[in-house]
């Protein structure tokens, strides 16, 4: 995973790295996508999120998730590096199910974090093979918990940080947090890589 | 009494016949693919080879950088994947590729061609010399200026080698050629079953003996046929990727003759196969000359484009064709200043569309141009070959740029005067400078027609 990329990881024209002051006297990831892909991405204006829903980042999960193409977890690296490394609360990345784990050979939110190099934990396990995006806003809202804890998790006292991917109604993050809360954490916050 | 053993069904074998398939993605139930497995029907081959280097068994991409080395949940260990043929269906060290081996499906020797056309003496002769290397298996280069009637040249040697039983495939790098070509076939062999085979192509039925593909579609198959002709071979990407060569080379059997066909060869093609099989038509089916596309300076279009203005010259031109009614299409080199362009010229006239390579309607909005709803097009190099339109008139803006190669510039000129009753129309190359390719281009047009009307 550490090898450095001469083609642009989404569109495969050679990447041009021009050299600057703030590449060479910081620590930065190598870019893997061109600038005019990464042009294509749109910011997200609230706090909570990082990106934009858009085309581009339909095209990315698609490839990403769909596509198993576990080399665009760098894509969004220095972002993502820049935006949690001063993260103080523990981040808990939202778990797959393992049979569906199984499936995609990987999970995508934890490749995305070692991608950029941020630790984390794992308290909770997914209950459901079922997706989110199968279902409409009502069923959403209507479901079982879909997270349980590990067996053996030790939920401490403390802030906790939860990460996914996208966020449309909330109904994911709602089922995690409130699992980690009635075990005893003292404050759950979420994040999530693009705002649907 | 039921019979309790298992039977091959039919159309499992009609499927995996000749096909190189990822063992996840098959159409089929569990079942019948273990028990085919257990019958010898199937090889399993790893998906990734390592030793004695890391190379994908299905594309046969040996570059380093195209793989990427990842923790696998499935197997549990580090696992290895390759991007190039990704879009395929993803294939890592611990998928496997199954090969058919088992009994072979029926092929029927019973084919008609329908077509009753008549060919002029130089097809007629290029047609014979190609039969004649199909008969001997030998290399053929089929060389025919754009609107010769390269497709129905075809039609004896696709008809005598299913005849013979043999399995046929026409390949091209271009999606739009195969779905041009699929229906005159379809029509020219009612009795055959054909298969057109492209990204995102539906599921068809049967065993098709005869096998329209993109280039890339073939690293799907495996020694599967008996004759292989490559159409527009000397397109991109197809002279670019050299995975694609070796594709086709899998596809066919160790000594299945490969056609190539193209209005414009490499040079290394014609020193290579000029003094062996070689078949040339200088001429268009309709025994009239070629279009010799004229240059007209255009300075500063870039510039003139971005600050809202359609060069004079260039106006004037979509002016004539819009009075005239006359179908146009107008290549640029780039995609961004196409968009940029786009608005100014449906200040002229706004039906005017724009196509690219990404536009799904691209089709729809080339159809439109056909049955004249759309006044003239705006394009890439997409639209440079394949595509047949009564009666159109062409102008590239910025002749110069590099994407616009000799072969790029005769296969666009080539888009004119294809109909016989319109054998004549405009190829204007407004330029920033003229550059040797351009000069090339025309050198060869007048080439082929001095060829062509000489004897």
């Amino acid at each position: 995973m550490n090898k450095i990329e001469t083609l642009c990881l989404l569109c495969s024209q050679p990447l041009q790295s021009a050299i600057s002051w703030k590449l060479l006297l910081t620590k930065q990831f190598q870019p893997t996508i061109c600038d005019r892909c990464s042009a294509q991405f749109e910011y997200s204006s609230t706090a909570t999120a990082l990106y934009q829903y858009n085309d581009a980042m339909k095209d990315f999960l698609h490839q990403y998730k769909f596509l198993q193409d576990v080399a665009l977890a760098k894509v969004f690296r220095q972002e993502l590096h820049a935006r949690l490394k001063h993260e103080k609360a523990t981040i808990i990345p939202i778990p797959m199910h393992p049979v569906k784990q199984r499936e995609r050979t990987f999970s995508h939110m934890e490749e995305l974090l070692k991608a950029a190099n941020i630790p984390f934990i794992q308290l909770l396990e997914k209950t459901t093979t079922e997706t989110q995006s199968s279902k409409n806003r009502e069923q959403r809202n209507q479901v079982a918990s879909l997270f349980r804890l590990m067996d053996g998790a030790h939920v401490e006292h403390k802030e906790y940080f939860l990460f996914d991917d996208i966020k449309t109604t909330g109904t994911t993050l709602r089922h995690a947090t409130k699992v980690l809360l009635n075990a005893g954490a003292e404050n759950v916050k979420s994040f999530t890589l693009i705002n649907g | 009494m039921t019979y309790k053993g298992w039977l091959l069904p039919p159309a499992l074998r009609d499927f995996h016949e000749g096909r190189i398939w990822l063992k996840e993605h098959t159409p089929f139930s569990e079942e019948d693919i273990e028990k085919s497995i257990k019958n010898k029907y199937f090889h399993i081959i790893e998906g990734i080879q390592k030793e004695p280097h890391v190379k994908c068994n299905r594309c046969h991409n040996e570059d380093l950088q195209q793989f990427t080395t990842f923790d696998c949940s499935k197997c549990l260990q580090q696992c290895i994947y390759c991007r190039h043929c990704l879009n395929m269906g993803r294939v890592s060290s611990c998928t496997q590729l199954m090969i058919w081996t088992g009994p072979r499906a029926m092929r029927a020797r019973k084919h008609s061609l329908e077509w009753e056309g008549q060919y002029t003496v130089l097809q007629q002769q290029a047609a014979n010399e190609m039969l004649e290397s199909v008969k001997g298996r030998r290399f053929h280069l089929l060389h025919a200026v754009c609107g010769a009637g390269k497709t129905e040249l075809l039609f004896p040697t696709v008809h005598y080698a299913l005849e013979q039983g043999m399995r046929v495939c026409i390949a091209t790098p271009r999606t739009d050629v195969v779905l041009e070509l699929y229906p005159r076939f379809q029509k020219n062999f009612p009795q055959t079953i054909i298969h057109a085979l492209y990204g995102k192509s539906p599921k068809q039925e049967g065993y098709a003996q005869l096998v329209l593909a993109t280039t890339h579609q073939l690293y799907r198959f495996d020694r599967a046929f008996d004759v292989m002709i490559v159409d527009e071979a000397d397109a991109f990407p197809y002279t670019f990727d050299e995975t694609l060569q070796n594709a086709v080379q899998q596809a066919k059997t160790e000594s299945a003759p490969l056609l190539l066909v193209t209005a414009t060869p490499s040079p290394k093609l014609l020193t290579q196969y000029r003094n062996e099989s070689y078949s040339f038509i200088p001429k268009r089916y309709h025994d009239r000359p070629l279009p010799v596309p004229r240059f007209h300076s255009l300075w500063r279009y870039e510039k003139s484009l971005r600050r809202g203005k359609i060069p004079r010259k260039l106006k004037q031109w979509t002016g004539e064709r819009l009075a005239r009614k006359e179908p146009f299409l107008l290549f640029f080199p780039k995609v961004e200043l196409m968009k940029i362009a786009t608005p100014l010229f449906q200040l002229l006239d706004d039906s005017i569309m724009a196509v690219h390579a990404e536009d799904p309607v691209r089709k729809e909005k080339v159809l439109k141009l056909r049955d004249k709803e759309v006044p003239g097009l705006l394009t890439t190099t997409i639209l440079e070959r394949g595509i047949t339109i009564k009666n159109v008139q062409v102008a590239v803006i910025g002749a110069e740029s590099t994407i616009f190669t000799s072969s790029a510039l005769i296969q666009i000129a080539g888009r004119v005067g294809r109909n016989a009753d319109f054998a004549e129309g405009d190829v204007v190359f407004f330029h920033h400078g003229i550059t040797a390719e351009m000069d090339d281009a025309r050198t060869k047009i007048l080439y082929y027609n001095k060829k062509g009307f000489l004897s």
